[in-house]
């Protein structure tokens, strides 16, 4: 895993083993995996939206959706447009309406 | 006869009748009213405000931040922009001067600037640690470190022009205002006098004395220039801050903001006003190379090949940390490679010229040359940014209004700016007019400095000039990498 990553709200909701891939991470295409639980629950059925950012302002960011593929297992697909540092946002709507945020910081992506 | 009359016309390229901006019908009488320059300050210091709350209370990524959108994107490129098309007009409407005009009002300075600092040095110094921090701790990244910047900037100038008179800190520290000084010698418009024949009959010498209450000489009605300009011997923009207090002063209404030929006073060398002789001032020469330098290593910062030099000397030098190996690649590029490269051409121009003159006098008056070239990299840089995220101020500040309640939408996140293929030839044209522009300014300083050879003189400067250019246009084309160090990860 390449990333780093900080939880940016508090909820009794976690987000666990975040994982991007390629290692080391490059321009292109990027897969974007991670469980979310509570109380050691799978919790299923969230809406997960992906937003990557570079961490200069004033560049273009690129959005996606992330699916469930198992029970509290979500994965999404993201193109990274240019090498540097970027932020990866998850937004997160609970079933229940609640909402989380997540950041999974990812150091110097890579030339294609 | 008074002393007055024997003043001497300064020495400039003479221009047609020049366009007075004083004298259009809205924006003359706007700026020659004397509360225009409040009027400009205020809203720049509620925006200043603005970021430094987002900075320090918003989000912490940077493009969602206002304090980081409108210091690394939007206002480095307007300035610069602004400094291109007109003048130093961002000194103009600077908010520190309303903040501090306000603290005058409850504390005199009691001290005049130290003698021994009354030079570029400290301001050249204090704008390479601002491009060494700016690397160091990646400000561009960081919204709450860019507020504590804004913050010591208003701290610094209190502490400094609350103890010292005058502008002390517009002259002698700001090194923000020093690159607005260092550009505006390219700008198309200055404050100058419209009739050199009516400040030599003027007896009283307002417009650097200020005007003061008849019978009452201690009383000042309206300020002269703070830094030492006099208006009849100013040539150029270099320390002018375009406060019009020397338009406000002037009782004959003959100083203006008018036309002249950018970069023409980068070429002659006379006597001027609060700064002397160009030739002979060494720490302004220090500071138009760290301007031009500056440029080349504030955009190398950017692209990949810094990251293979940074990893490569941390190796070399054993250390983990950017530090030593930042300071290594600034002193490099900011020290030995101006030196080298001015050392030879005016050690070439020596030996072409047949003159055993000094080298480093000639080192000084041709460094000037290359002012041009760096505020084409600045241009073509800072415009990047600000075209390439031009539209970005808009779903930061929806996205602001939005936390506060004030906005009920989705931020148009997609909304950033003009698409790169079209900022490059942007870019390319800044540097190709800088790059003409010291070519024009090296062979007119030849054309003055060897009648009989002037192409013997030109050559070694042209070729600086190339070289820097070549330069700046492979840095331009470089993959841009935006990214804090990598030594962690390596």
């Amino acid at each position: 895993m390449v990333a780093c990553s900080r939880s940016a709200a508090k909820s009794s909701v976690s987000v666990t083993d975040k994982e991007v891939g390629p290692n080391p991470a490059r321009v292109g295409p990027m897969t974007v995996s991670f469980h979310l639980t509570e109380a050691s629950k799978p919790v299923s059925g969230a809406e997960v939206s992906l937003e990557g950012d570079m961490t200069h302002a004033g560049m273009t960011p690129v959005f996606a959706e992330a699916h469930e593929v198992a029970p509290g297992q979500y994965r999404g697909n993201l193109t990274l447009n240019m090498p540097g540092d970027w932020v990866l946002l998850l937004h997160v709507t609970l079933p229940d309406g609640r909402k989380l945020e997540d950041q999974i910081d990812i150091r110097g992506v890579g030339s294609s | 006869m008074s002393q007055a009359r024997t003043i001497p016309e300064p020495e400039v390229l003479e221009s047609s009748p020049r366009f007075d901006l004083l004298r259009v019908p809205v924006v003359g009488r706007f700026l020659r009213w004397r509360h225009a320059r409040t009027v400009l300050q205020i809203p720049f210091l509620v925006v200043g405000a603005v970021m430094i709350l987002h900075g320090l209370l918003g989000p912490s990524l940077a493009p969602k931040n206002l304090a980081t959108v409108l210091t690394w994107l939007h206002f480095r490129g307007v300035l610069a922009l602004t400094l291109f098309a007109a003048g130093n007009f961002f000194c103009l409407a600077c908010p520190f001067m309303l903040v501090r005009n306000a603290a005058r009002k409850l504390f005199r300075p009691r001290w005049n600037w130290p003698r021994a600092l009354r030079n570029k040095w400290l301001s050249a110094g204090l704008f390479v640690l601002i491009l060494f921090i700016y690397e160091l701790d990646d400000l561009w990244a960081s919204p709450w470190l860019t507020a504590w910047l804004i913050i010591a900037y208003f701290g610094a100038i209190l502490i400094v022009d609350g103890l010292f008179k005058h502008a002390s800190f517009c002259k002698f520290v700001c090194p923000l205002g020093q690159f607005n000084f260092a550009a505006s010698t390219l700008s198309p418009l200055e404050v100058a006098v419209r009739d050199q024949q009516i400040c030599t009959t003027c007896d009283t010498k307002d417009c650097i004395r200020g005007r003061r209450k008849p019978g009452s000489e201690l009383v000042i009605l309206e300020r002269g220039c703070e830094l030492a300009l006099f208006q009849p011997r100013k040539v150029g923009n270099m320390d002018c801050t375009f406060c019009l207090d020397c338009v406000h002063a002037c009782p004959h209404d003959n100083v203006s903001i008018v036309t002249r030929i950018p970069a023409s006073e980068l070429i002659t060398d006379p006597m001027r006003s609060g700064i002397g002789f160009f030739s002979r001032r060494k720490d302004v020469t220090a500071l138009v190379i760290v301007f031009t330098f500056g440029a080349l290593l504030n955009a190398f910062g950017m692209v990949s090949p810094v990251y293979v030099l940074e990893r490569w000397l941390a190796q070399l030098l054993h250390v983990t940390h950017e530090a030593p190996v930042l300071a290594a690649i600034f002193g490099f590029f900011l020290i030995v490679e101006p030196i080298v490269l001015l050392g030879v051409a005016a050690w070439i121009t020596q030996k072409l010229k047949g003159t055993r003159r000094a080298l480093i006098p000639s080192m000084v008056r041709y460094s000037y040359s290359i002012v041009p070239l760096g505020f084409g990299m600045w241009l073509a840089h800072y415009g990047f940014h600000f075209l390439t995220g031009l539209f970005t101020i808009i779903p930061v500040s929806e996205s602001a209004a939005s936390s506060l309640g004030l906005w009920f939408g989705h931020p148009h996140w997609l909304w950033v700016g003009v698409p790169m293929r079209f900022v490059q030839p942007v870019q390319l044209g800044f540097l190709i007019l800088g790059f003409l522009g010291s070519l024009l300014v090296a062979r007119r300083m030849a054309d003055e400095d060897c009648p009989e050879h002037p192409m013997r003189v030109f050559g070694p400067w042209a070729a600086v000039s190339l070289m820097i250019w070549l330069a700046a246009v492979w840095l331009i084309f470089q993959p841009m990498e935006m990214r804090a160090t990598t030594l962690m990860s390596s």
